[in-house]
């Protein structure tokens, strides 16, 4: 039972700023991602949670208390470090049961405690082994297993899966996704790969310089991206942005001209997303050569030029046509996200 | 056809280098061999003016003594002269230097290590300076006042001084061991329980073995071959090896006393071998820690 707030957290190095202003509580047994691209203060909100970094303004409350001069070990949280932080003069099994150790916990339970973990992340067979001994997914299951063997109020991830091969963290993802549904524990997940936020997640807190961009569900944060750097962050491919001038509802951009725009006149950033929008068969809102043609398999990606940007759509698998070749995208009013050409504000809801 | 001529150029070349060791091993332990094969004999022969081979056949020494080897220079040496007495005030003066400094400078050298603070590099740099003085500066410099307030001659002082040399060296290498160690080992120990000296004790010390081992060994070499500091502080009696052996060389009026100076260098050059023989495995992974990432 852990329900975490945060308070305005802030942090600064002299003048540069880490975290600006991180105001949210997470609720109690809930799966939350911190996503962003590298230096947003992702990992920084993290460790400060943690107790690792010191927090310099706000407060961070832990079950209604404030933790903010606690040491990490006051925590009662686990941590799983990037790069697995294992012991390496200890072996697995020693590894694992290090928490309850030096926690003075009975040691007559620690056994079964540390048998049970090794278990629950399919260890068992390796627990002489030096960390040195084992392959990166298995250092990692022993990083898994050292956090969860003492049941801890919260749990905090940082890119426990980016030094693992695409394939084992497909595997590693399913795992701590039903790890984290058994504990019933709160996680905090810090990450910068946006397929792990959306299968992962509860809810997702994407940041971008130290400020917080949007906070919603995954299904939130794909279908109402909150700006322009939400929208080109999430998803894959990342949401399609085009830079065009609105006159009279009509969004008219290089090759695209798109009518029913709810928007004043004037300069707009119009967003779609690949999957949405279709090949015309007759005439379609955007009428361009195409610049290049990707077989992915389940499906034919087109794209096309407007202005600078690189605009894709999802074609059916069958789908065959040259580079150069005009091509007719249908692309209607319903699938548009606005937003302001300044800012990068998503306009309406 | 090209294989063969691979394999012969690669014969050719390790018989090449093979002889190169060899000859390396023969030149580099030659003195220490020949030192040893003399101390047996006396210094008609291993001093010998008319003919050098008396060193080998050890013609002297069978006339004087009836053997064509003897023991009496170490005789002389460690019973006669008491030269047991300054391997004592050594193993005093060396264990303590060692102590003292490996203590210092494991805290020390995490504490810079981990340190996040300008000054740490600015106190790093410091003792860069003090490490590049000359011992003897130190010693003429502490000279006066070791005489005025009664301090000269005791083992303690030398011990201090010793420290004082040391440490700068200990603290810069064991914090280079320790910048070596991820900061994520300490962090992981923090948030697993630990407080910051039990993350030191059981986390990051056990991790820093080779680095200590290795940093004691020079520490201990530096002590203990020391003779700047040593003769000029420590009177008679409080005398260590490296300085005893320099007064019986100084003496060389006196027959048979050059041949105890022999046989005390031996005394002297022996326990060196068995401790880097002992050790030699930490030594190894720890001068060439961090060289490799694990």
């Amino acid at each position: 039972m852990a329900e975490i707030q945060l308070r305005n957290v802030g942090k600064r190095w002299g003048t540069f700023v880490g975290v600006h202003n991180f105001d949210l509580t997470i609720a109690d047994k809930e799966f939350l991602v911190l996503l962003g691209p590298s230096g947003c203060g992702k990992t920084t909100t993290m460790r400060m949670i943690a107790g690792l970094e010191d927090v310099s303004e706000g407060e961070i409350r832990i079950d209604d208390t404030v933790v903010n001069e606690l040491e990490p070990k006051d925590r009662d949280v686990a941590m799983v470090f990037q790069s697995y932080a294992l012991y390496p003069n200890m072996n697995v099994y020693e590894n694992i049961r290090f928490p309850l150790k030096v926690r003075g916990i009975d040691p007559a339970t620690h056994h079964d405690r540390v048998m049970q973990a090794a278990e629950r992340v399919e260890l068992g067979e390796f627990l002489h082994r030096k960390p040195a001994e084992l392959s990166g997914g298995q250092r990692q299951r022993v990083a898994l297993a050292r956090a969860i063997v003492r049941k801890p109020k919260v749990f905090l991830m940082d890119e426990p899966l980016s030094n693992l091969d695409a394939k084992l963290r497909v595997s590693t993802r399913a795992q701590i996704k039903n790890l984290s549904h058994d504990l019933q524990a709160t996680t905090i997940y810090v990450t910068h790969d946006q397929i792990e936020a959306m299968t992962l997640a509860d809810r997702v807190v994407v940041m971008k310089k130290g400020v917080v961009q949007q906070v919603g569900s995954p299904t939130e944060i794909y279908d109402h991206p909150a700006n322009t750097f939400v929208a080109s962050f999430i998803g894959s491919p990342a949401m399609n942005l085009m830079d065009g001038e609105v006159t009279g509802g009509v969004f008219r951009a290089p090759h695209v001209e798109i009518a029913g725009i709810n928007a004043p006149d004037g300069p707009l950033t119009l967003g779609f997303r690949a999957e949405d929008a279709t090949v015309a068969q007759g005439s379609g809102q955007i009428n361009a050569p195409i610049y290049t043609l990707e077989l992915l398999g389940d499906a034919t990606m087109i794209s096309v030029r407007v202005g600078e940007a690189l605009v894709s759509v999802k074609a059916d698998k069958t789908y065959r046509a040259e580079i150069g070749d005009m091509v007719s995208l249908s692309v209607p009013t319903e699938i548009c996200h606005l937003f302001n050409a300044e800012d990068g504000a998503r306009l309406g809801s | 056809m090209s294989s063969t001529i691979a394999n012969r150029s690669s014969r050719s070349l390790i018989v090449i280098s093979s002889a190169f060791v060899l000859l390396w091993v023969i030149v580099a332990s030659f003195p220490f061999l020949w030192t040893l094969w003399g101390s047996f004999k006396v210094q008609g022969d291993f001093f010998s003016k008319a003919d050098w081979t008396q060193a080998l056949t050890g013609t002297r020494t069978l006339i004087e003594t009836g053997g064509t080897f003897t023991g009496k220079g170490y005789e002389g040496a460690w019973v006669q002269e008491e030269f047991w007495r300054a391997a004592i005030n050594t193993f005093i003066i060396v264990f303590f230097t060692v102590v003292i400094s490996l203590t210092f400078g494991t805290l020390g050298g995490y504490a810079l290590a981990r340190s996040g603070h300008n000054y740490s590099f600015w106190l790093l740099m410091i003792a860069l300076v003090f490490r590049a003085m000359p011992h003897i500066t130190l010693v003429s410099g502490y000279l006066l006042p070791f005489f005025e307030w009664n301090l000269w001659g005791h083992i303690p002082t030398a011990i201090i001084v010793l420290v004082a040399i040391n440490q700068p060296f200990t603290l810069w290498m064991l914090h280079s061991f320790f910048l070596n160690i991820p900061k994520d080992l300490d962090e992981s120990a923090k948030v697993d329980g630990c407080n910051q000296f039990q993350a030191f004790r059981h986390v990051i010390i056990p991790v820093m073995w080779p680095g200590v081992i290795t940093t004691g060994l020079f520490s201990f070499l530096l002590a203990y071959n020391d003779f700047s500091v040593t003769s000029m502080l420590l009177s008679e009696e409080n005398r260590t090896m490296v300085p005893a052996i320099y007064g019986f060389l100084g003496s060389t009026q006196e027959e048979g006393n050059v041949m105890f100076a022999v046989a005390s260098v031996v005394s002297a050059t022996a326990p060196l071998f068995v401790l880097v023989m002992f050790f030699q495995r930490q030594i190894v992974s720890g001068l060439t820690a961090g060289a490799v990432k694990g």
